[in-house]
């Protein structure tokens, strides 16, 4: 087997650069086309926002006659002809892994523990899009499409079984996590957006995804909050009834660009007089809109922008516990594949190994039995049956023992030296 | 088939008690479906031992055996609803507590029985009915409590701004707050309707020992006391959240004190 994983990354490309060379799915069909053609080989392409990898494998035993072998020169030189690019502007950018280093990259990119934001669930879910577009343009072969069923695999064990996708990292979606925690249902919630901020869009739409009853927004500027009405399907209402909309909302987004707080304690005291239900503040402003005394964790849960950003970093901070464990499983996973692999192909040489001898061993005794008719006893035939089978395990014994012993080696190198190999020639199989 | 101990039963909520802490900590799936293994295991325990002893539900033995049996119900059916939620956490050792209360007031072969045809006969039927009303009024009380300790709990959270997938996983406020308000609803009128059936039955009776200064009649009528507190202030006064779980928390503690004061006062020999 040659495995190869080429590509680029936002640990050695700067975005601009991924950008040129980016493969959408316009031109995928055509990259595919150009890997197997001129390659000979399976190839499977990622191209994220992050990265652009080049799967590429070859199953030695199955190469047609006068079949070159990957090289990565091959590959790069490729890549860069691919994206009407100097060969010398693309190479500083390229990194390549190959066999069983291609399959932890892979098993690595698939768990989560390459991305810049460590343990995002998206990218497993990019890797088996990339692997199915793949098949789609007959890129992918048996090779890689036991090493991809294996990654989604291996994404799921390190899901599962360790905490790295615990927990929202994006604000929006830590706030969300906290309304969560003060309501169940949303059908019969009121949002109060106050101001027009940018950040504040984003929480907004996390928000609309809980399926809000009405969302009212205000704003110092009559227009803009008309604006940010129609954009959210929401209905503007005159800053001058902040207080009173505040008596009602049972989540408010405050996103203003006042230098000063809008709510003091002793305003907001007033309001909270005139509520029965529990709101929830969130305070994405700076400087903060809401006095964060008003905060008591059970009628009034004000959460401002950095109790938000507090518990993204955590999040970042716990995640980054689980990696030596994610580590591990990706270790555990890459030598498990390896093993297969190796076995899968080790035992087809064993059973075609076998099942020669068992042809000769049956050939030998047929025509010995033949000369010798009517001199043997049945018992004779039996013992000599059974000592031609033991001739033959013996025989075997010691081929068959190397061969598995090498399926839980290192895989075979480039070249074909290999036992598998040196096997086949000898016993002519 | 062996008699079913009371060991047996206790042993497997601690154990379900035990584990449910361990998967706070190690979240696994393995440790969650052992652990309602042993809720399962020691319900059906209880239920046999229940079948096999039949206490009676008017001696506080038998009360409290039934009562951790229907909240070992209300555990394993909320831990399957609630798969990610910290509910055994807090349910079990209720549920054990009450069982190790309900130990206290075991009279070994002198316990008294539950019989079937005491209950179909028309004998002391306002007896039973007043039982049976207390009985589950103190469901709703258990489950009050429950639901306000958790809110307490999740409330603390928010105020400290706890990640909100660390430690302990709660239900929303929202919810704790409904089923607190939906378990005192439900208990309220059974409590009143069934202290009034009492208080008719004592003014009937003519056992002298059963008067209005006894301990059972006095601290069931405090109980009502605290739970017309509790409504007013939930639905006279519109407050809600802490106020409330905590004043139920109080209407619980005076619950415990119905529950023993009795058979301290008959321990001391008042009686």
């Amino acid at each position: 087997m040659i495995l190869l994983a080429v590509g680029c990354s936002y640990k050695t490309t700067p975005v601009e650069v991924r950008e040129r060379f980016a493969i959408n799915e316009d031109r995928l069909a055509r990259a595919h086309d150009a890997l197997t053609a001129r390659l000979g080989c399976e190839a499977v392409i990622l191209s994220t926002c992050n990265r652009v990898e080049l799967y590429l494998g070859q199953v030695l035993n199955q190469l047609p006659a006068g079949a070159r072998l990957l090289t990565v020169e091959e590959v790069g030189t490729l890549f860069a002809e691919f994206h009407g690019l100097p060969a010398r502007d693309v190479w500083p950018h390229l990194y390549a892994h190959q066999n069983a280093d291609a399959v932890r990259h892979l098993f690595r990119v698939a768990a989560s523990l390459d991305s810049l934001i460590v343990g995002e669930g998206q990218i497993a879910g990019q890797v088996k899009k990339a692997y199915e577009l793949a098949q789609r343009h007959a890129g992918a072969g048996p090779l890689l499409h036991a090493l991809f069923r294996h990654a989604r695999q291996v994404a799921r064990r390190v899901r599962t079984e360790t905490g790295i996708a615990h927990g929202h990292i994006s604000v929006s979606s830590v706030a969300v996590d906290y309304v969560r925690q003060v309501f169940e249902h949303f059908s019969d919630k009121t949002v109060l957006v106050i101001g027009a901020g940018k950040m504040g869009e984003l929480t907004l739409r996390h928000l609309r995804q809980l399926r809000l009853k009405k969302i009212l927004v205000t704003n110092r500027s009559p227009d803009k909050a008309i604006a940010v009405a129609q954009g959210c399907g929401g209905e503007a209402v005159p800053w001058d009834r902040l207080d009173e909309l505040l008596t009602r909302a049972d989540i408010v987004l405050s996103t203003t660009g006042a230098p000063q707080p809008i709510m003091t304690l002793d305003r907001y005291h007033k309001i909270a007089a005139q509520r029965t239900k529990p709101v929830v503040i969130l305070d994405i402003a700076v400087p903060r809109d809401f006095d964060p005394r008003i905060h008591d964790g059970d009628r009034t849960c004000l959460f401002n922008i950095d109790d938000l950003q507090r518990v993204r970093d955590r999040t970042l901070t716990d995640r980054l516990r689980y990696v030596p464990a994610a580590e591990g499983i990706v270790e555990h996973e890459a030598q498990q594949f390896l093993t297969d692999w190796a076995r899968r192909r080790h035992g087809q040489v064993i059973a075609r190994l076998t099942q020669d001898f068992e042809e000769k061993r049956l050939e030998v005794t047929k025509d010995l039995f033949a000369r010798l008719n009517g001199k043997l006893t049945d018992d004779d035939r039996k013992y000599i049956e059974g000592a031609f089978r033991l001739l033959q395990n013996r025989f075997l014994n010691g081929p068959i023992s190397a061969l598995k012993e090498a399926s839980h080696a290192e895989p075979e190198d480039a070249r074909g030296h290999t036992l598998l190999d040196a096997l086949r020639k000898l016993f002519r199989l | 088939m062996p008699p079913i101990k009371f060991f047996c039963f206790a042993a497997s909520y601690a154990v379900a008690f035990a584990l449910e802490l361990l998967h706070q900590f190690w979240p696994r799936r393995s440790v969650r479906a052992v652990s309602l293994g042993f809720g399962f295991a020691g319900l059906l325990a209880q239920t046999l031992f229940l079948m096999e002893k039949q206490p009676a539900l008017s001696w506080q033995y038998g009360l409290l055996l039934f009562l951790a049996w229907i909240l070992a119900v209300f555990y394993l059916i909320g831990s399957l609803h609630h798969v990610r939620i910290a509910w055994g956490v807090f349910v079990l050792p209720l549920v054990l507590s009450l069982i190790g209360l309900g130990r206290a007031f075991d009279l070994g072969d002198n316990t008294p029985r539950f019989r079937i045809e005491e209950l179909l006969s028309m004998d002391d039927a306002w007896g039973r009915i007043h039982g049976g009303l207390l009985f589950f009024a103190a469901v709703g009380v258990c489950v009050a409590f429950l639901a306000s300790l958790m809110y307490l709990f999740q409330a603390r959270r928010l105020r400290n701004k706890t990640l909100p997938t660390a430690g302990f996983r709660l239900l929303s406020l929202e919810r704790l707050e409904a089923m607190n308000r939906r378990a005192i609803t439900f208990a309220f009128p059974l409590l009143t309707i069934g202290v009034l059936i009492g208080a008719v039955l004592i003014y009937q009776t003519a056992d002298p020992r059963v008067g209005w200064t006894d301990p059972r009649v006095l601290s069931t009528l405090i109980l009502l006391v605290a739970f017309a507190v509790m409504f007013y202030i939930r639905y006279g006064l519109h407050l809600a959240g802490r106020q409330v779980a905590l004043w139920t928390i109080v209407t619980f503690a005076l619950f415990v004190v119905c529950l023993l004061l009795p058979h301290a006062v008959r321990q001391g020999g008042v009686e």
